[in-house]
């Protein structure tokens, strides 16, 4: 087709039945729910977060109530304890983080013209991973067995058994699972913004979003791997007694503060940016101008994603390591603030180059940067060691942290949703009611909060439960209380506008008369996402490309039919966005959602120590995967390429680095990386700590042999993938199999090799923090072989289906990313546990 | 690629080097490797000797090399981003405002790596022992 | 803040008897006024920018905007931090012979050792007591869980680790009655592990280092609080110094009349308080370790309340 067939209105009628007909959501009271289109999984999910949003702000409530007298007796200390933990724990790992990443699910497409991400699936099998886990998390607050350890858990109170109840291992257990599903958001989302942009635009016409989204995505692929790697440790000492934090039998309570922290600063900006994100959008909006200084947010952003990881051991400055340490984190602390500044510059500058038009969303945007700007010179100032340990663990860290969370979080979000409700639902929420809310908030907030400065400075720790009158604390903390109800009602009035909303008329389209992609949806929702994928010239294309969006609505881009009834996307290069192929994406199916069920129940049945019925739901999960991954992906299409229009025409399969698949192999294996470098450095944080590790009497487990025969036969097996993988490549299929056949032989006997080692040294995990870290070592490597062994049977048995030839090897090249991180995993465990202690 | 008429042999080595989104984290790796081998240095300095080096020639060496390579990576940016034509805002969707685009973020972001690892390097003049 | 201080005077940071606390005083000071100072200019700037008429900034001016105010300036100013918060973290210089207490935090409550050179250590609980003028090396640890020895106004915190032993060193400044807290979540009675501080006169504290050694005169006599002490079983974890009770699972009791407050810093230490605490300390403290006593008449807790109150 051209430019000008698009005239003929009739053709333009029969593609709309098409796309619709391909992209038609599943109805039905059951069915509706296979839904994987990111516009149904992004609502459900956006929702979801919210209302763990207002539990969790009922929780801080009924805290605020407890503590508006001194020595009141609302609550006892143990509700008070779960009240706190889970107020936390869910306002970070059920609301910021998910919100973000369902935030992103619905913009993402929209912004980047494209149908959906490129892994619908995925996406639908995070929601529903995240709702279960959830809901079994925040559930057990209504059982009275909420986990109550604080939100950061610190060992040993928590790993104790005698201390800490089932709520430590709902929250480590039920948190990972949540956990799993935001890497799964990751993956998807890194890949949407890298491989699933429209033809012409280049990294430097992204929109900011896109850019935020990236780099917190990639913040998230290298900080949720350590906590997973710590949750793994602490329930191996909790349910297994392998001895990692308790300091009686040579393990060390920081080793959890370590890994947590390196999650948990870090996390900090992951729930920060995407606020910026949304400002980076709504601010050039009404201020009626391109954003001034884009490379700058570039810089700000990334910036911030590499400093924040050298920030974690300012949790840490009062547990007494060497200054000279804590002088590191404490001069990173003070760097950070630079690319913030930079980042509020960049607004102060757009609005002052620009002619402002006062709405709801921007003053929900300044009010929110006036909140965000005092939590951050706070946060300099806890940035300084000195003060930070006067400071830290007071009312004063309560303080700096909401005005960061609200200023940077929550307030930017309340912005987003007046200025994206009608991208949503087509309607625009109340400017009255909005305006009103925002006022309770904003004096909420500031009544609630400012006060906490001072009470912490004298002397009010945080997490109690009560305290004295004779503190003269009472005054303070009933502001603190009348603030946090004034706060909740201007929640309760943003929640009586959603409400309101489904009784308004429709807006009209692009109401805020916005110049980016995304405003091109249509009040009434049309499931397609975008009628066709543009050209794009311009960083604010509706203002700046001539009847842009005419042109796309008549189909006169790219890609404006479903011909064979598949959904398909468009996927470009990284650098420029050159079309390079057409994929076909994952339609609405039960298997996400049952994949999700069937590794909760992992995760569920070991939380009650029930062992069986969690080995069978392992299975299942194993089985699930399989089915989905050979059913769903990597399928040979029926003709090589398709046309797009325009003279394009575009394959319809690519495999290796170019290929959606591949990178996202490539970017769960990053994750995976990071969790075993966790690993790796608890080893070497022993060694630091003890005198003589490995201790004497195992001085020479687990020897040098098998780990290094597990070493060499596991890096054969590598070098037969790899081999096969060129030799299959270039028509020798036989051979191919033969040499993957090899490989996992080899994998297996690697593993088997590996454990040799510690099992005949008669390593006892429970004695002492060496044996169970080489044990967990060993037992990770091994787990990754025997992965390496079912991806390997995979391949083959794809070859032998004739669903993996040598035109079509996606399958194969993807496996040997795989076996490129389990040679290194292989590596680095067997050179630390053979050769190290050989070496000290 | 800007200039097709100037062929590749006549342009400097440095010219010819290609800046990606690779190159745009070199700097902040730089960063970061410098920031991890501080910590680390001080960490095993302190646990296994209990002190360090009154002039720590390794830290100081250690130093200077993150300094030299973002100090370079900022150079190359620097002459991506000055890359002559049109008259700013570089906001089109051609090649080299792109490149432009990747120059200046990656300038940037080398000055904001520099005044990081000048930052870790402080605490080292100002402390010099393990309490 | 000076005003609001007068609320609070002993356990609050705005009110510093130590050294260390005073310096944190006039660096907090200086760093919220800095901040207040910042915070003005940006709202300022801001304001100016929402209400400026269209176009007022070219490219070019927005851009050296962005490059002074928005990278410039933050960097200069957080390098003279830097420069100016590095030397404060050094720790306060100490000699091998300076007086050196270690504390054990333990659920929920702390346990004190003077380590005076030669002999025995004192042991007390709950209760710490400096001189004025002098280094004083805390050394810090915990038995069980994570605790964090903070007293506001003499020094910042510093947690205690199981495992490790963390060094504090600290210098009072005034004589008086102030309070510490735990700062670190130790479990369900954190928020009631409270200790007493006093600072003394260095001659006073010398003499009072002395007398405490002594046994407290009625800690022998045959009253019937100190047979039922040991006929309930008190003798099992409480010391006594002078008497045959040497255990050391809870707080030594050796001076508890003297003390100033009940159950780390939770009540007054009055004998009423007192019995009430020893049939159910846990009504009092949730999740403290002491057993309750359920059974024991009133008159009988009354007795050892008694007791317990003459040993000073």
């Amino acid at each position: 087709m051209s430019f000008h067939e698009q005239d003929d209105p009739q053709l333009r009628a029969a593609q709309d039945e098409r796309l619709r007909a391909a992209w038609a959501a599943p109805k039905g009271f059951f069915l509706r729910w296979t839904d994987t289109n990111n516009d149904a999984v992004g609502a459900w999910y956006t929702l979801t977060a919210f209302g763990f949003m207002l539990l969790a702000g009922v929780l801080a409530l009924i805290m605020r109530a407890q503590l508006a007298v001194p020595e009141n007796d609302l609550v006892d200390a143990s509700t008070f304890n779960q009240l706190f933990t889970l107020h936390g724990s869910m306002m970070m790992f059920l609301f910021a983080v998910p919100m973000f990443e369902a935030v992103s699910i619905i913009l993402l497409p929209q912004l980047l013209g494209a149908r959906d991400l490129p892994f619908p699936r995925l996406s639908a099998f995070g929601y529903w991973s995240f709702l279960l886990g959830g809901i079994f998390v925040a559930g057990s607050i209504f059982f009275d067995a909420a986990p109550d350890g604080g939100w950061f858990m610190y060992p040993p109170l928590t790993t104790r058994t005698d201390l800490s109840g089932l709520g430590a291992d709902i929250w480590m257990l039920g948190l990972s699972f949540i956990e799993v599903s935001s890497i799964a958001a990751a993956v998807e989302l890194i890949v949407g913004v890298l491989k699933c942009r429209p033809p012409g635009m280049r990294l430097n016409l992204m929109p900011l979003y896109a850019w935020y989204i990236l780099v917190v995505a990639v913040m998230i692929l290298f900080a949720f791997p350590p906590l997973i790697a710590g949750d793994l440790l602490f329930e191996m000492e909790r349910l297994l007694d392998w001895p990692f934090f308790d300091a009686t039998r040579g393990g060390d309570p920081l080793l959890w503060q370590h890994l947590f922290w390196i999650f948990g600063h870090p996390e900090v900006y992951i729930v920060f940016l995407p606020s910026i994100a949304l400002f980076a959008m709504l601010v050039p909006t009404f201020a009626r101008r391109h954003v001034l200084g884009y490379p700058w947010i570039v810089l700000a952003a990334v910036g911030t994603a590499f400093l924040s990881f050298g920030l974690w051991v300012h949790h840490m400055f009062a547990t007494g390591l060497p200054k000279i340490s804590l002088a590191f984190f404490s001069a990173a602390s003070e760097a950070v603030a630079i690319p913030t500044a930079v980042q509020i510059f960049v607004f102060i500058a757009t609005i002052w180059a620009g002619r402002v038009t006062w709405s709801t969303p921007m003053l929900y945007a300044s009010g929110s940067l006036a909140v965000f700007v005092i939590g951050g010179l706070t946060g300099v100032m806890v940035a300084v060691a000195p003060f930070d340990w006067q400071a830290h663990d007071t009312y004063f860290v309560v303080a700096h942290l909401h005005y960061v969370l609200i200023g940077g979080t929550l307030l930017p979000l309340f912005a987003g949703l007046y200025y994206y409700w009608p991208l949503i639902t087509g309607k625009k929420l109340s400017d009255r009611l909005g305006r009103i809310a925002f006022w309770f908030l904003f004096v909420g907030v500031n009544l609630c909060f400012f006060p906490m400065h001072l009470s912490g400075l004298e002397g009010m720790p945080r997490r109690v439960f009560t305290y004295p009158a004779e503190l003269g604390l009472g005054s303070l903390n009933l502001a603190s209380t009348i603030g946090a109800f004034i706060f909740a009602s201007g929640v309760a009035i943003i929640c009586v506008d959603l409400a309101r909303s489904p009784w308004r008329p429709f807006a009209e389209r692009n109401p805020w008369h916005a110049g980016t992609l995304e405003w091109l949806a249509y009040p009434h929702d049309e499931h397609w996402g975008i009628r066709s994928i543009p050209l794009i010239e311009s960083r604010y294309p509706i203002w700046d490309q001539p009847d842009f969006m005419r042109k796309v609505d008549e189909g006169r881009y790219f890609l404006p039919d479903a011909e064979e009834g598949r959904r398909e996307t468009i996927i470009t290069t990284v650098l420029d966005a050159r079309p390079i192929s057409v994929v076909r994406l994952g339609t609405p199916s039960w298997k996400p959602m049952l994949t999700a069920f069937a590794l909760g129940g992992v995760f569920i049945f070991t939380t009650y120590h029930l062992y069986w019925p969690a080995l069978v739901s392992g299975l299942l999960t194993l089985a699930m995967v399989m089915w989905w991954v050979w059913t769903g992906t990597a399928e040979i299409p029926e003709r090589p390429s398709k046309p797009i229009g325009h003279g394009l025409e575009l394959p319809l399969y690519i495999s290796g680095s170019s290929s959606p698949g591949w990178w996202a192999m490539f970017i769960t294996m990053m994750a995976d990386a990071t969790a075993f470098s966790g690993l790796v450095f608890g080893y070497y944080f022993f060694w630091t700590r003890h005198a003589d590790f490995p201790p004497d009497e195992l001085a020479h487990a687990p020897g040098v042999f098998w780990p290094m025969l597990a070493l060499v036969v596991g890096l054969v097996g590598w070098v037969f993938t790899v081999g096969g993988r060129e030799v299959h490549a270039r028509g020798g299929v036989a051979l191919a199999r033969a040499m993957l056949a090899a490989s996992l032989v080899a994998s297996l006997a690697s593993a088997a090799a590996g454990l040799a080692g510690p099992w005949l040294s008669g390593m006892n995990p429970s004695l002492h923090s060496y044996p169970a870290i080489v044990w967990t070592l060993a037992g990770w490597t091994a787990a990754h072989a025997a992965v390496a062994a079912i991806m390997l049977a995979y391949v083959l048995a794809r070859s032998f289906a004739g669903r993996c030839t040598p035109a079509y090897d996606a399958d194969l090249r993807n496996v040997t990313v795989f076996m490129h991180f389990f040679a290194l995993t292989t590596l680095v465990t067997y050179l630390t546990i053979g050769l190290f202690p050989e070496a000290t | 690629m800007s200039d097709p008429e100037r062929s590749e042999q006549h342009r400097k080595w440095h010219q010819q080097l290609r800046i990606t989104l690779w190159t745009l984290i070199i700097p902040p790796t730089a960063w970061a490797a410098h920031f991890l081998f501080s910590y680390l240095w001080a960490a095993i300095s302190c646990a296994k000797t209990g002190r360090f080096a009154t002039f720590p020639v390794l830290f100081v060496g250690g130093t200077v090399m993150a300094l030299l390579v973002i100090l370079f990576s900022g150079w190359l940016a620097w002459h991506k981003e000055r890359t002559p034509g049109d008259p700013p805002p570089h906001e089109d969707s051609t090649e080299v405002d792109r490149l432009r685009f990747l120059g200046k973020a990656t300038l940037l972001l080398a000055g904001l790596s520099f005044v990081g690892v000048v930052f870790t390097a402080l605490p080292v003049i100002f402390i010099g022992d393990c309490q | 803040m000076i005003l609001l201080a007068g609320c609070n005077a002993h356990q609050s940071t705005l009110a510093p008897f130590g050294e260390e606390a005073r310096s944190t005083y006039w660096l907090t000071v200086t760093l919220g006024i800095g901040a207040l100072l910042i915070a003005v200019l940006v709202g300022t700037l801001a304001w100016r920018a929402a209400h400026s008429p269209g176009n007022a900034l070219d490219h070019r001016q927005g851009m050296r905007l962005i490059l002074w105010l928005g990278a410039v300036f933050p960097t200069v100013v957080l390098t003279a931090l830097l420069l100016f918060a590095l030397p404060e973290m050094r720790p306060l210089p100490s000699q091998p012979g300076d007086l050196t207490i270690r504390v054990d935090g333990e659920q929920f409550w702390w346990r004190v050792q003077y380590e005076s050179g030669r002999g025995e250590p004192l042991i007390g609980a709950n209760e710490v007591r400096i001189p004025v003028g002098r280094p004083v090396v805390f050394q810090l640890a915990a038995k069980d869980v994570i605790h964090s020895f903070w007293i506001p106004g003499l020094a910042g915190k510093m947690d205690m680790i199981p495992g490790r032993t963390n060094r504090l060193i600290v210098k009072a400044e005034k004589t008086g009655r102030f309070r510490g807290v735990c700062a670190e979540f130790c479990g369900l009675s954190h928020a009631l592990m409270a200790f007493d501080v006093v600072a003394m006169e260095p001659s006073a504290f010398d003499a009072w280092l002395v007398a405490a050694r002594t046994p407290a005169a009625v800690a022998r006599g045959r009253t019937r609080g100190a047979a039922l002490f040991a006929d309930y079983g008190c003798n099992a974890c409480h010391a006594v110094r002078g008497t045959e009770h040497d255990a050391r699972i809870g707080p030594d009791l050796s001076r508890y009349g003297a003390r100033t407050s009940l159950g780390a810093g939770t009540l007054p230490p009055t004998t009423g308080n007192t019995a009430t605490f020893i049939r159910d300390a846990d009504a009092v403290k949730p999740g403290a370790r002491m057993p309750s006593y359920p059974m024991m008449p009133e008159d009988e807790a009354h007795a050892i309340a008694a007791w317990l109150k003459e040993l000073k």
